[in-house]
């Protein structure tokens, strides 16, 4: 059968079936991209937390923005070589936009990656630290954990109903090593009994478990039917009456019914199973070290040293003393404008609570930190000239360029120079292309204790609604890259029947996939500067 | 759109022209944020520079939406179709703004 309308247009639209069909999709896409902007905006508008403007390495951003124009162009191009007849020239124009999608997705990577693999902290008192984590007690193993949750145990109790094998599964050696055994005889409902001192296994655990649910299950069954069996006895007794009504003085029927309940509940106490919820495991030698991805569960009290309990997901207690949880931190960045705003939130003196914050009683940022004053007074008699003023930014940020620039320049130095001698001293764009690299420059490690740490994680969507909305946008905005460039590529492999036997339906074909390659474009067009420029 | 072999032909002036726009535009966007001779308003970002910016923004993607989408020559049914997306989505704007000045967040409104 023909299909009508493929390439001749309807009379009442005047469209064919593949440009209605586009234009329909790429008016719901509008609706969808829509959506996100709007929610950028007002996330961005009632943010409760300073937000990052131009945080962005702007070069991978441009070169991609001249990446997709220039595929915009050249796709178009491919189009009227087709019009034109001309399939040596399509088949150019085409690979070059296919390659400029590629080229895109890699950059695309290369930001994405920078960001994975850069560390933030927001300390206790709101300063914000930025920078690569290094492994945790300066193990020189790349691989070495970075963040871990670092425990004493003195004891681990594991909760039969919640336990998790994908937990146990990492956590069950590390209990093995270290020597944990039963704290107390476990006696099963079938008669196995495991004495006390049985050394930890998951046969045991699941054996405990099973047992554990059943028994659950039983008792829970027998008091379905007794309750069962109470209302059944008692409603009568009281007609029209509601659970919440009073019925024997001030005793509501609900009330009556339990007490009944438990009149009957002891004439079956041997139905009932005995329950053992959770198990108790303590080491042979008196503790065991454990550490836990600081992701998996939550540590009561951080600080080293001091009697703490990590309450994994899966409800799992171990508790012991904490021992060295610290993150090392080579810091590339330096943000007082959160520990600004909660100031003056409560009405303290913002310069004040940045001076008594816990990351300047580090002699190195100290520093770091009186040479950004420095810096910024300088500024602010240039402002002054032109009747302007240091934003929070200026004063209360410092960047990379600046820590990475400064380090072996003595603030005696910077004194004597110019506002712009000092800028030039700076790197370029191109040095830190995605980013602040800790292989070409060495940053100023810091040592930051658990317990000054109010929040930790790397730069993805966890760490702020600004990095949620960035790759929620751009990932999806990179999947559209993807599928686009699938399709154009489609046409350009297989595309030469088609061209043969029915140029001007290709060309349509070629037209639409423009058309939605055009709307990639577009929405970068807004990307570029929304994300990377305010 | 015209079709014919000769008018596409006149027409690849004007897509390269296009790309050229969109290249400098794209430059201009970067120098307004990046040069302090170009910042307007106060200095860093503020609400003259999003302006700046969301209008040059929205100068290309005008550019790119009339000539290379061919918007500025189409029938009738596309442009219901897209002013109908473009409707929606002021309208899901607008659902944001209502669902952010809802009236329990003010204190003023159930008092303090």
């Amino acid at each position: 059968m023909e299909i009508p309308f493929v390439v001749e247009p309807r009379k009442d639209t005047g469209l064919n079936n593949s440009k209605i069909g586009i234009w329909l999709f790429l008016a719901s896409e509008v609706m969808l991209f829509g959506g996100l902007f709007s929610g950028y905006i007002f996330l961005r508008i009632y943010a409760d937390y300073p937000w990052p403007e131009r945080t962005l390495p702007v070069l991978p951003g441009l070169i991609n923005t001249f990446i997709l124009i220039g595929s915009s162009v050249t796709v178009v191009f491919a189009w009227v070589s087709l019009k034109l007849g001309q399939w040596r020239k399509f088949q150019v124009y085409m690979a070059i936009t296919i390659v400029c999608a590629a080229l895109f997705m890699v950059l695309k990577g290369i930001e994405y990656n920078a960001k994975f693999a850069h560390q933030a902290i927001r300390l206790d008192d709101y300063t914000v630290v930025e920078g690569h984590a290094h492994p945790q007690g300066g193990s020189h193993d790349y691989h070495a954990p970075k963040k871990n949750f670092n425990i004493s145990a003195e004891s681990v109790q594991i909760n039969l109903s919640r336990v998790d094998d994908a937990y146990y599964e990492v956590m069950g050696k590390q209990y093995a090593d270290g020597g944990m055994v039963l704290a107390n005889k476990l006696t099963l409902n079938d008669g196995e009994v495991f004495e006390k001192g049985t050394a930890i296994s998951k046969e045991l655990i699941d054996r405990a478990k099973v047992d554990y649910l059943a028994a659950a299950a039983n008792n829970s069954e027998i008091d379905i039917e007794l309750g069962r069996e109470a209302w059944a006895a008692l409603k009568p007794k009281f007609p029209g009456k509601r659970y919440y009504e009073a019925v024997e003085g001030s005793k509501t029927l609900s009330e009556v019914v339990s007490a009944y309940t438990k009149e009957l509940k002891k004439h079956r106490k041997e139905d009932y199973q005995t329950t053992t919820p959770n198990l108790i495991f303590v080491p042979n030698t008196g503790s065991a070290s454990i550490t836990v991805n600081p992701y998996w569960g939550k540590l009561s009290n951080p600080k080293e040293g001091d009697k703490g309990t990590l309450k994994l997901k899966d409800e799992t207690l171990i508790s012991g003393v904490t021992g060295d949880s610290s993150i090392a931190l080579a810091i590339d960045g330096i943000d007082f404008r959160h520990t600004v705003m909660k100031a003056e939130e409560k009405g303290i003196d913002p310069a004040a609570a940045v001076a008594n914050s816990w990351l300047l009683k580090d002699e190195k940022i100290n520093k770091i930190w009186k040479k950004h004053q420095l810096i910024t007074s300088k500024l602010k008699v240039l402002l002054e000239e032109d009747g302007r003023e240091p934003t929070e930014n200026d004063i209360y940020r410092i960047n990379w360029q600046e820590i990475a620039g400064l380090q072996e320049t003595d603030i005696a130095d910077l004194e004597a120079m110019d506002y712009h001698d000092i800028l030039a001293l700076y790197p370029g764009d191109v040095e830190g292309f995605a980013g602040p690299d800790h292989k070409k420059i060495h940053y100023p490690e810091v040592i930051v204790p658990r317990e000054q740490v109010r929040f930790e994680s790397v730069f993805s969507p966890r760490w702020n609604t600004y990095y949620a909305t960035y790759f929620t946008i751009t990932g999806l905005h990179g999947l559209h890259v993807i599928a686009g460039a699938l399709v154009l590529a489609y046409y350009l492999f297989f595309g030469r029947k088609m061209f043969e036997q029915r140029p001007e339906w290709l060309a349509n074909r070629v037209e639409v996939g423009g058309l939605f390659w055009h709307f990639v474009d577009l929405v970068w067009i807004f990307l570029f500067p929304i994300l990377y420029l305010m | 759109m015209a079709d014919s072999p000769e008018a596409i032909k006149k027409h690849i002036k004007l897509y390269t022209l296009i790309g050229a726009v969109l290249f400098v535009c794209t430059l201009l966007t970067v120098a307004v944020a990046k040069f302090e001779f170009l910042d307007f308003g106060q200095r860093g970002f503020d609400s003259v520079d999003a302006i700046i910016g969301l209008l040059i923004a929205t100068f290309k993607a005008t550019l790119v939406a009339l000539i290379f989408m061919h918007l500025n020559h189409e029938k009738k049914m596309v442009y219901w179709l897209f002013g109908m997306g473009l409707f929606f989505a002021f309208c899901l704007m607008a659902i944001f703004a209502f669902a952010f000045s809802d009236p329990i967040e003010f204190q003023a409104f159930f008092g303090r």
